[in-house]
């Protein structure tokens, strides 16, 4: 009887994997996975030459993963498991503290920030050294610095870090913003700080270089109506409840207008409120990645210029510094973006430079 | 293709069990080769002619030697399968080795030949050597069909990491097997628990071996799980292949041989290599050790066989000098365990303890890319090298891996499969048993769609 009871449960079982197995051969392929932000594979080219070099096996199986069906679930299945059953610490170098969800960055990749430090001399060799600009510098902490040691995860030594382009940058002015920062000022599902807790930020680097920052009391602060998944939420693959984001503004920022490279008129406002739908909500802040930018500020308190070597992190914060600048100029020189040598039709004459990536980039090898 | 893949999952085992169990019965065997070809093609489109070149020259030399009528031309064919096989391995797996070696001892400067290892090699190459040894020695019948002998050679579950399947073993199956319900859902059970051992044990703990590697905080603590870690790695990975490819032929209506059995019980060395995949050490015994007279011959003779034996079962497993050492390295504790009768007299706990300790600095030594490392390895473990005791580092990994660690070391024991097997006797055992499997199936699934390429360690012998 047992027998007949096991054959009978093992067939459902098999019945189970073929149906799962028809729903992965005739479901129509989706075009895009909103928890990771990224096109998804479609079926690979097939004829003798992709068969002969084993590019369509290779394809077809990225194809199968990212089609098969069900498949964040799948993925969040994987992550309960392996963090409840397993008893890992980390999912895929993801791991929640304290509700917030950050990657184990470790160790520190040496290597990475002394190439970004030897772009950076480069940069000032090419442009700041003749335009007599007076530069700074900061490293954004990763989230991870506030979280890992209380949570007993990995992190790099961000201090570190900070020596390393102090001490590698002796032309600049190092600004230390750790202290104006903890873990709460980060998105929770996210790798960015939140904007409407950035003005002691903003404060301890508009001071260190001679400016001021916008009183809190004009800041007015409003929620985007979208839930913001971060990208650790895809990444985590875990039920992570979505961000709210707040974007912050006033009467000054409002009228501000944004131009892009070629000096053609973007918005008005620091917030490109087009992105709304845009698959990573925070490129709402100054369009993401979108460079380089020009910020205008017709109500400036001076005519000092600032440009700003800049990641994403940068977004979010440069218009906090604007109170006192006529002219922000943005510029990333990451390895996907403008290379440093094309920086040529940058103000930087008499200007303020800030150099400013996040400790996620310069370990990262992204510079 | 590797079985733990979406493609194996759910595009080919579906596509050729459908097809296997739809055809007539005298066309199984031909649906079999063809899927199998395919399942070659896949990794190795190029290769997949060496195959076919192969079962024709070996299916060819059974043949004659069968139907030749005297001594001289039997031994003759027997001769050209052997030198065939040698060959082949020579060429694609060792030829490189060689040169590298008399580059280094002559200060030559040879051009290495850099040919791709055709996956599998070293297991097919061996089915078919046995194959034509046997049928010359009477011992197993000549195959008459080319489909059936392609089928044998490249049948899929076992083509690229075995068990090394006779032809013996499996001659009356070729010709005529049966199917039936039973054999399905045991063979299915099979294959999940292989999958299962795969890809939520031996994969993870691969993970470990890779963290450590890249890690520039090592500890002597952070040595030892990694030496561990790789022992039951490379146990897991390769006894959950075996049980897939067990399962497959049940499915199949096959009975392949087993190939583990508890091998980190052993309480002696000579004793592990009866549990550790055993269809390779039967394979040598049968075949090289006793050909060379066994111990059935003077005693320094015998010592000779057994290095013979061992570096080539080093040899075997990998082109390298830091396979042949290891394999040399159970020559001699082999030797020991007869030249010094104490070891079998211990407390048992130590006889186990004693196996292990070997066992573990054996593979530490065979998963070094180079003697440098091995060395580099094995003194950290014992503290050499000014390594601290333990770090951070090592604490993070040890609480994160630590259910794992438990999790492999029962599983690595017969405590799990004797539960099971009391468990499902009863009723209730009966309904739980598909619940757990397809927990497997599911868990493992999710694994392979959050994960990225894991290839089975054995692909590269």
């Amino acid at each position: 009887m047992n027998k007949k009871i096991r054959i009978v449960g093992i067939l459902a079982l098999a019945v189970i994997w073929l149906g799962l197995t028809a729903f992965a051969w005739l479901r129509s392929p989706s075009e895009l996975s909103t928890s990771e932000r990224r096109p998804l594979d479609q079926f690979p080219e097939l004829n003798a030459e992709t068969l002969l070099d084993t590019s369509f096996m290779r394809k077809f199986e990225e194809y199968t993963l990212d089609q098969f069906p069900l498949r964040d679930t799948f993925r969040q299945i994987k992550a309960l498991f392996h963090y409840n059953v397993m008893g890992q610490k980390d999912n895929n170098d993801i791991y929640v503290a304290d509700g917030y969800a950050a990657k184990m960055d470790y160790p520190l990749n040496k290597d990475s920030v002394e190439h970004a430090i030897k772009q950076f001399n480069i940069a000032n060799r090419l442009y700041l050294q003749k335009n007599n600009c007076k530069v700074y510098a900061t490293v954004v902490p990763d989230k991870s610095y506030y979280l890992a040691e209380e949570s007993g995860h990995l992190s790099m030594d961000h201090e570190a870090m900070c020596r390393m382009i102090a001490e590698g940058m002796p032309w600049a002015t190092y600004v230390d913003i750790t202290d104006a920062l903890k873990a709460e000022d980060y998105y929770r599902t996210d790798t960015h700080w939140r904007q409407e807790k950035l003005l002691p930020v903003a404060e301890k680097l508009t001071q260190a270089m001679g400016v001021s920052a916008f009183a809190p009391e004009s800041m007015q602060i409003s929620s985007l109506d979208r839930p913001f998944y971060g990208v650790y939420h895809g990444q985590a693959a875990l039920p992570l409840a979505p961000d709210t984001m707040e974007i912050m503004t006033n009467d000054v920022l409002k009228e501000c207008i944004v131009s892009n490279a070629m000096g053609e008129v973007l918005y008005k406002g620091v917030h490109d409120m087009t992105k709304q739908n845009a698959l990573d909500l925070y490129d709402v802040f100054l369009s993401g990645l979108e460079e380089p930018l020009v910020i205008e500020n017709p109500n400036a308190k001076t005519d000092k210029k600032l440009v700003v070597f800049r990641d994403s992190f940068g977004s979010s914060l440069v218009p906090l510094l604007a109170r006192d600048y006529a002219k922000i100029t943005l510029v990333d020189i990451r390895k996907t973006s403008t290379q440093i040598t094309g920086l040529g039709g940058v103000d930087f004459q008499n200007a303020d430079v800030l150099f400013m990536y996040s400790a996620l980039v310069l370990n990262g090898n992204y510079i | 293709m590797l079985f733990s893949s979406i493609p194996f999952l759910f595009y080919f085992l579906p596509a050729v069990l459908i097809t296997y169990f739809l055809v007539p019965k005298n066309c199984k065997n031909a649906v079999l080769l063809l899927f199998s070809l395919v399942f070659y093609a896949w990794g190795e489109p190029k290769y997949v002619f060496l195959m076919i070149a192969t079962i024709c020259l070996f299916f060819f030399c059974g043949f004659a030697i069968a139907k030749s009528t005297t001594q001289l031309f039997r031994k003759l064919w027997l001769t050209v399968s052997v030198v065939v096989s040698l060959a082949l391995l020579a060429v694609f797996k060792y030829a490189d080795f060689f040169i590298e070696s008399v580059n280094a001892v002559t200060g030559a400067n040879l051009t290495l030949l850099r040919l791709a290892l055709p996956i599998g090699i070293s297991f097919y190459t061996f089915q078919c050597l046995s194959y034509t040894i046997d049928v010359y020695r009477g011992t197993a019948p000549v195959q008459k069909n080319i489909i059936n002998f392609g089928a044998y050679v490249s049948l899929f579950p076992q083509l690229i990491a075995g068990p090394i399947v006779r032809y013996v073993d499996v001659a009356k199956e070729l010709d005529n097997r049966t199917h039936s319900l039973e054999d399905f859902s045991l063979g299915l059970r099979r294959f999940l628990v292989g999958l299962g051992k795969k890809i939520l044990i031996a994969n993870q703990l691969g993970a470990l071996t890779e963290i450590f590697r890249q890690s520039g905080e090592k500890s002597v603590v952070f040595y030892w799980m990694y030496a561990i870690a790789f022992a039951l790695h490379i146990y897991f990975d390769f006894s959950g292949y075996s049980d897939m490819a067990i399962g497959l032929g049940r499915i199949f209506g096959f009975k392949f041989i087993e190939n583990f059995n508890y091998p980190y019980l052993s309480k002696s060395i000579a004793e592990f290599w009866r549990r550790w995949h055993m269809s390779l050490g039967s394979w040598f015994r049968d075949y090289v050790y006793i050909p060379l007279g066994g111990n059935r011959v003077s005693r320094w003779r015998w010592v000779f066989n057994i290095l013979v034996v061992w570096m080539l079962t080093g040899l075997w497993h990998g082109a390298a000098w830091n396979f042949v050492l290891w394999g040399l390295l159970y020559a001699v504790f082999l030797l020991l365990e007869k030249w010094v009768p104490a070891l079998q007299k211990m407390p048992a706990i130590l006889r186990r303890i004693y196996v292990l300790l070997v066992v573990v600095l054996g593979f530490v030594l065979f998963n070094a890319t180079s003697l440098a490392e091995a060395v580099s390895d094995i003194g950290g473990m014992f503290g050499f090298g000014g390594v601290p005791f333990v770090n951070g580092v090592t604490w993070y990994y040890l609480r994160s891996y630590s259910i794992l660690f438990v999790a492999a070391l029962i599983g690595a024991t017969p405590l799990v499969k004797t539960v099971a097997n009391k468990v499902s006797q009863k009723t209730v055992g009966a309904v739980l048993e598909p619940v757990v499997l397809l927990l497997l199936l599911v868990l493992c699934t999710a694994y392979l769609v959050d994960g990225s390429f894991n290839p089975f360690l054995y692909f590269r012998f």
